[in-house]
């Protein structure tokens, strides 16, 4: 088995520097053509041939040809002499920003704030792509990157800067190309992820923060750290098919003065147990919600640096902010958007009251622990080794012949349980094996015990457990997608009184059908 | 849309959807805020440690802080046709 995935992998990766490569050229093909077009639009100002089109003749540009010459000529003036230039603005700036520039919540002065202002995109993936793209696309002078994990097939169909060619390239790396190529004018620094230590170093240099990560643990030092510095924060999320939407410190007065803007602290001051946090990869999540909810962070932060007058909070006139709010985006209510008014800063809050625990030396001196904070689930171990089975020690009782009984093997002679929720089940299973969804499974109530809700639904939540009483003779396999919700499975199993005071053996499959992915068949889908 | 007689709406987002099985129900009002969460507990056994906890709970489209008693609205009474969302912090993206 192994030599052959290595040659795969191989393959693939090879592949998928190919495909690198063919699109770098692609770039600068692209890049050279754009050169040379810009080199031959500058020759012909300078000829301003009249032998083109005879109706173009005295009228090219709109402008008679002998105020034409005379237009280049100052135009290649101004580039020339840039010190003393006459316009605030390049020419290829008017151009490409003209439709924003012509609105009144932008204008001249709202662009040049832009042109100024630098902005810092932590998580570059489903939020952070489409907000970076919006930013970069507007003039924001200086765009920040940072994220620690490469370009997987599962982002692409909501993490819109990567490509398919550009798999296992990292994401900062990925976005700047795509970044790059929609706006050149844009400089771009890459950081790693971040980490309590670098935190402060690293928002420092920037003027406005968006929060595009994808853990509780990251939030809270976030928004401390953007309290802590006076920086205006803008924070989104998205799972499944609802996303939140918070400008949060703004205005970003310093810790204890109540004219700022509430903090993250101030709205969620209780991290939610690790358990019950779910990541985009285990729940799900639909490209066009947190999209939505990217595109949204990116007009915050231009309404925010486009209307700014001062930065810092060292000025006693705090800037002018609207009320806060937190939006939330419900892709299947209705309506889909609410948005719900929130309150000043929270008179007790850790991070921005006059009580403030959180302080710079606290957060540098790394005393403040966010994973702990927020708690962390280790991989679950709740069975004992005679409670579990190997992928390849299942696979031999369902498909090889027993060597010491001579039996052929059958999928009759066991109960195979997949416990993964019904639409995962859908996608692909284990052939002869039962779906009885985890969250069927573990909010079944213990016989005897007088659970909440009516008595009909209680009944129809144990159908599953009568079923598998009836063939009391048969052990039970349970198996799910990593590993995890199966122990729990049959912890809950025995609970209910199925492994009949131990004469039944249930235990689980180890690794889940990952596993079996990695181990027995290779063509097992991978989602 | 608006709740019956002698009730409040209550919507679940997010997490407290996929706890309680349903994104809105309607309740009997009057009820204290305070009281709000031991309520849905005895409805919705175990949704206080792994839900609600953490939550931000509004009332008409606004904030409510019923966290301790010296809280802003430690007294605030649900009233009929209120409208009370359950908002969990949504951490992905």
């Amino acid at each position: 088995m192994a030599p052959i995935s290595i040659i795969e992998s191989l393959r693939q990766q090879i592949t998928s520097c190919e495909a690198q490569l063919e699109d770098l050229r692609r770039q600068l093909a692209e890049a050279e053509h754009y050169q040379q077009q810009r080199r031959e639009q500058d020759g012909l100002r300078q000829t301003t041939s009249a032998f083109l089109d005879p109706l173009t003749h005295d009228m090219s540009y709109g402008i008679h040809d002998d105020f034409r010459s005379e237009v280049f000529a100052a135009l290649s003036q101004v580039e020339d002499d840039s010190p003393s230039r006459k316009w605030p603005l390049d020419r290829t700036e008017y151009k490409r920003y003209g439709r924003q520039l012509i609105m009144p919540e932008i204008g001249l002065q709202g662009q040049l704030r832009l042109k100024h202002a630098s902005v810092l995109v932590i998580g570059v993936g489903g939020l952070g792509c489409p907000a970076a793209a919006y930013l970069a696309g507007a003039g924001v002078g200086t765009l920040g990157l940072a994220d620690g994990d490469v370009v997987e097939e599962s982002n692409l169909h909501r993490q819109i800067l990567h490509s398919t060619s550009r798999i296992g390239m990292t994401k900062v790396d990925s976005a700047r190309v795509a970044l790059n190529s929609l706006n050149p004018n844009v400089k771009f620094i890459a950081h790693s992820r971040l980490s309590p230590e670098s935190a402060i170093s690293t928002i420092q240099k920037y003027d406005l923060v968006l929060d595009c990560t994808d853990t509780p643990a990251s939030r809270y030092l976030i928004s401390d750290a953007c309290v802590l510095l006076g920086k205006p924060l803008v924070s989104a999320s998205a799972l499944r098919t609802d996303g939140q939407l918070m400008v949060l410190n703004n205005p970003p007065q310093p810790p204890g003065d109540t004219r700022g803007g509430p903090c993250y602290r101030c709205v969620f001051p209780k991290p939610p147990p690790a358990e019950s946090v779910v990541s985009c990869g285990d729940g799900g999540i639909l490209g066009p919600v947190v999209g939505v909810m990217g595109v949204l962070q990116a007009l915050e932060a231009i309404k925010v640096l486009a209307r700014q007058t001062k930065s810092g909070f060292n000025n006693s006139t705090p800037p002018v902010a609207e009320p806060p709010t937190l939006l939330i985006f419900s892709a299947y209510a209705n309506p889909i958007f609410r948005s719900i008014r929130l309150r000043t800063r929270k008179p007790k809050c850790a991070a921005c009251s006059a009580q403030a625990s959180v302080t710079h030396a606290a957060l540098n001196s790394g005393s403040l622990d966010y994973v702990q904070f927020c708690g962390s689930i280790s991989p679950i171990n709740a069975l004992a080794s005679n409670e579990r089975i190997s992928v390849e020690n299942y696979a031999k009782i369902r498909l090889d012949v027993n060597p010491f009984t001579g039996m052929e093997p059958s999928k009759d002679s066991h109960i195979l349980v997949d416990v993964r929720e019904k639409v995962q089940f859908d996608l692909c299973s284990l052939e002869g094996s039962v779906n009885i969804p985890f969250s069927v499974v573990t909010t079944t109530p213990a016989i005897g015990s007088n659970g909440a809700g009516n008595g009909d639904q209680d009944e129809e939540g144990r159908d599953w457990v009568s079923e598998l009483k009836r063939h009391p003779e048969k052990p039970i396999f349970v198996v799910c997608r990593l590993g995890n919700d199966s122990q729990l499975s049959v912890k809950k199993m025995k609970q209910l009184g199925l492994d009949h005071g131990g004469q039944r053996w249930i235990g689980d499959i180890r690794g889940g059908l990952n596993a079996w992915r990695e181990n027995v068949e290779s063509d097992f889908p991978d989602y | 849309m608006a709740p019956a007689k002698g009730h409040f709406s209550i919507l679940y987002f997010a997490a407290a959807a996929t706890f309680t099985g349903r994104s809105s129900e309607e309740l009997p009002a009057p009820v204290k805020a305070r009281s709000l969460f031991a309520q849905l507990e005895d409805r919705y056994p175990g949704i206080t440690a792994k839900v609600l906890s953490s939550c931000a709970v509004t009332m008409n489209l606004e904030y409510i802080d019923i966290d301790g008693d010296d809280a802003p609205q430690w007294d605030l009474v649900i009233q009929e046709g209120d409208e009370v969302a359950i908002i969990p912090p949504v951490s992905s993206g």
